[in-house]
């Protein structure tokens, strides 16, 4: 019962169903209008030629008719045609029945009835006509001969519908077949990737097919959910290692703190350098989510026309004053490049690179923040004259938790370039890293947004606080 | 000032209750939507600190809503573990007047709430600010101290405009970030010291009596008088 279970063959069933349907309306009508145009044609034929004979006995009497039918049978070379001219006991005056044939019924008609004709019945149908003086007038016509085409139309018929059923049931078992196989593969993918190899991909053949397009849908879906958790993977692995190392010092702090009861300045000391750690622990848990929101790109829907230009001008304001302290000189070359975009995750993807770049970049160092269009798109890039990052270790960089060096004991964790790169990602993009000789380039393409531009600020958020938005005077 | 506080977790609001009886402000507490919900609809409060997920049917979005349906302007703060910025401009279009995400140093909320119980109190478009004898005038855009102008880059104007405009009020690093910079995440650095330290080198320097002054742990200070 299984089999009767599966779509195809319920499909097929209907097919059948349908084309038998079919069958019968089309033969229904045909069968009538054959049965009602012979029979009514026959019925005609035969009383015009009862009505002939009639007027035959009306103008030369009995006797004339008799002589007229003797002439008529000596004329017939077949038995097709009936004739039987009887008196008022049913005697045979003249014809070629040698009887009045016992199931004609005595009152006049027409009839489709078997008779007797010589040895063997035949089926005929005739007229049975009272004339004057109580003759009987019987025509008639053997219909024998039509049988075996009313016979090959049911032939015919019986054909079609056995046809119509054999291969509708075999294109059901095969169509079924073909289908079960192909998702039976599918059925064997989904398996293997529930057990949570999530490499594996949908087989999927020439283009065009409905089940191809839903293989290369699922395909595409796979690998976003691949995607995905791949992103939950190595963020639940960096929280484990990287944390465990704040954590650590922390509980070493409050341990020392609890065991050897310190005079209450140096508690005081100890418990806001624990508070300290504990908001370094709270930065990264939000930088954590800050990566998981962008990752999951629900963002997208928050954005906004934004100037490029307006949001590297920014950065580089703010960043200024740090890099005058270290002694670099903080550039930007900038010309106004509207985007499509998160106004503050660009804000934060500046930050983040400008940050980066004034972390390795040596006193009298030089680090240019440049947006420059063309090519129907927009570069951005900072560029710096610090040690640069070898070519091995660019793909590492970019990896969350990494750093360059971890021994130059510079501060932060190593998620400031994979939220550059999320940021990045998120926007259709991809951060690269490139080799400034001397130094680092990163840098990044986004495509122009065609549409008006807003600045960055009017489209964020309303503010709390009472000053409004200025148009940008930097 | 009279806060009310709406946070179902027992340790948090103790935090918040302890921290604002020590800063000499009264408040009472709801730990759960409902009674928030009576609370802030019969009291007059100067000012409602509420969390944004509460237990039961009705959470902080909708005690704000119904608050301003009401047409109270009581300034609403926002509490929330909640840190997306989709959330937080949820919050503040649902008419919140200020978001702060949890886990947050106590110092922070009281400055906010400061903030913005002067600001429902201060009415009128002005277009000069006084704090001692520093002047600035917002239409101009210059800046004097007694009878020295004081040149100002387009940032430290702000800057100082945002000082003046909370004078003798506690503002934090991360108010100065939202509200001057418009940066709404943690640059991790403390960048907000170097620009005031930039400032206050315009606008202290030279002058016996410093101005602007930091508080230890909290943020900054503009200070009118000693």
């Amino acid at each position: 019962m299984r089999a009767l279970r599966s779509s195809a063959l319920r499909l097929a069933v209907g097919y059948i169903s349908l084309g038998l349907a079919a069958l019968a309306l089309f033969a229904a009508p045909l069968w009538y209008a054959w049965r009602v145009t012979v029979e009514d044609g026959r019925a005609e034929v035969l009383q015009a030629d009862a009505q002939r004979l009639a007027d035959v006995f009306t103008r030369d009497g009995a006797q004339g008719l008799i002589s007229y039918i003797d002439a008529r049978v000596g004329l017939q070379i077949a038995h097709e045609r009936l004739l039987l001219l009887a008196d008022s006991q049913l005697q045979p005056l003249a014809g070629n029945l040698t009887a009045w044939p016992a199931n004609v019924p005595t009152l006049p008609g027409f009839y489709t009835i078997r008779v007797d004709l010589g040895g063997h019945g035949t089926d005929v149908a005739l007229v049975h006509t009272r004339l004057p003086d109580g003759y009987h007038l019987l025509v008639g016509r053997d219909i024998a001969r039509y049988l075996p085409l009313e016979r090959r139309f049911w032939y015919a018929l019986g054909g079609a519908v056995a046809i119509l059923s054999v291969f509708g049931a075999l294109g059901g078992i095969l169509i079924r077949r073909a289908l079960m196989a192909r998702i039976h593969v599918i059925g064997q993918t989904v398996s293997a990737i529930m057990q949570g190899d999530l490499t594996h991909r949908l087989p999927t053949q020439h283009a065009g097919d409905e089940l191809n397009t839903l293989a290369q849908t699922i395909n595409r879906m796979l690998s976003q959910i691949e995607q995905l958790v791949h992103g939950v993977r190595n963020v639940s692995n960096a929280i484990a290692h990287d944390l465990r190392t704040p954590l650590a010092e922390l509980r070493a702090r409050l341990e020392e703190l609890s065991l050897t009861r310190p005079s209450p300045e140096r508690s005081f000391a100890e418990i806001e350098a624990a508070v300290a750690d504990v908001d370094s622990v709270i930065s990264i848990f939000n930088a954590l989510l800050r990566l998981a929101e962008i990752d999951s790109g629900m963002r997208r829907s928050g954005f906004v026309p934004v100037d490029i230009a307006e949001v590297a001008t920014a950065a580089v304001d703010f960043y200024q004053p740090a890099a005058e302290l270290k002694g670099v000189t903080l550039t930007l070359r900038a010309v106004p490049a509207p985007v499509r975009g998160d106004p503050v995750l660009l804000a934060q993807a500046f930050g983040n690179l400008i940050d980066n770049a004034l972390k390795y970049t040596p006193a009298q160092g030089h680090i240019e923040v440049s947006v420059i269009a063309g090519g129907g798109g927009v570069q951005i890039a900072v560029a710096d004259s610090g040690p640069g990052i070898a070519d091995a270790d660019k793909d590492k960089v970019i990896e969350r938790f990494y750093r360059g060096d971890v021994s130059r004991g510079t501060p932060g964790v190593g998620l400031g370039l994979s939220l550059v790169e999320a940021v990045a990602r998120l926007h259709g993009s991809a951060l690269q890293l490139q080799d400034n000789a001397p130094g680092l380039r990163a840098c990044m393409r986004l495509g122009h947004d065609t549409r008006p531009i807003a600045s960055p600020a009017s489209a964020a958020a309303p503010q709390p606080g009472e000053l409004q938005h200025e148009p940008v005077y930097l | 000032m009279k806060v009310l506080l709406v946070e179902d977790n027992e340790r948090m609001a103790q935090f918040v209750l302890k921290g604002l009886a020590e800063s000499g402000h009264s408040a009472d507490h709801a730990a759960n939507g409902r009674d928030g919900m009576s609370l802030a609809g019969g009291e007059r409060y100067d000012a409602i600190v509420l969390d944004r997920m509460l237990p039961g049917d009705v959470d902080g979005l909708a005690i704000i809503e119904s608050l301003r349906h009401a047409g109270r302007r009581t300034p609403i703060l926002i509490l929330s573990a909640l840190s997306e910025v989709d959330e937080r401009i949820r919050g503040l279009r649902a008419g919140g007047d200020d978001y702060l995400t949890k886990p947050f140093a106590f110092g922070e909320l009281l400055a906010r709430l400061d903030a913005l119980t002067r600001r429902s109190q201060a009415g009128g478009v002005q277009t000069q600010l006084t704090v001692a004898d520093l002047h600035i005038d917002l239409l101009t855009r210059t800046a004097t101290r007694g009878d020295r102008a004081i040149a100002l880059q387009p940032r430290e104007f702000k800057l100082l405009e945002y000082l003046m405009r909370h004078a003798d009020q506690v503002v934090t690093r991360t108010m100065l970030l939202e509200n001057v910079w418009d940066y709404h995440f943690d640059p991790q650095t403390n960048l907000i010291d170097v620009h005031i330290s930039k400032l206050r080198q315009k606008i202290d320097a030279d002058f016996e009596r410093s101005l602007l002054r930091t508080v230890r742990n909290a943020g900054y200070t503009l200070t009118s008088h000693d």
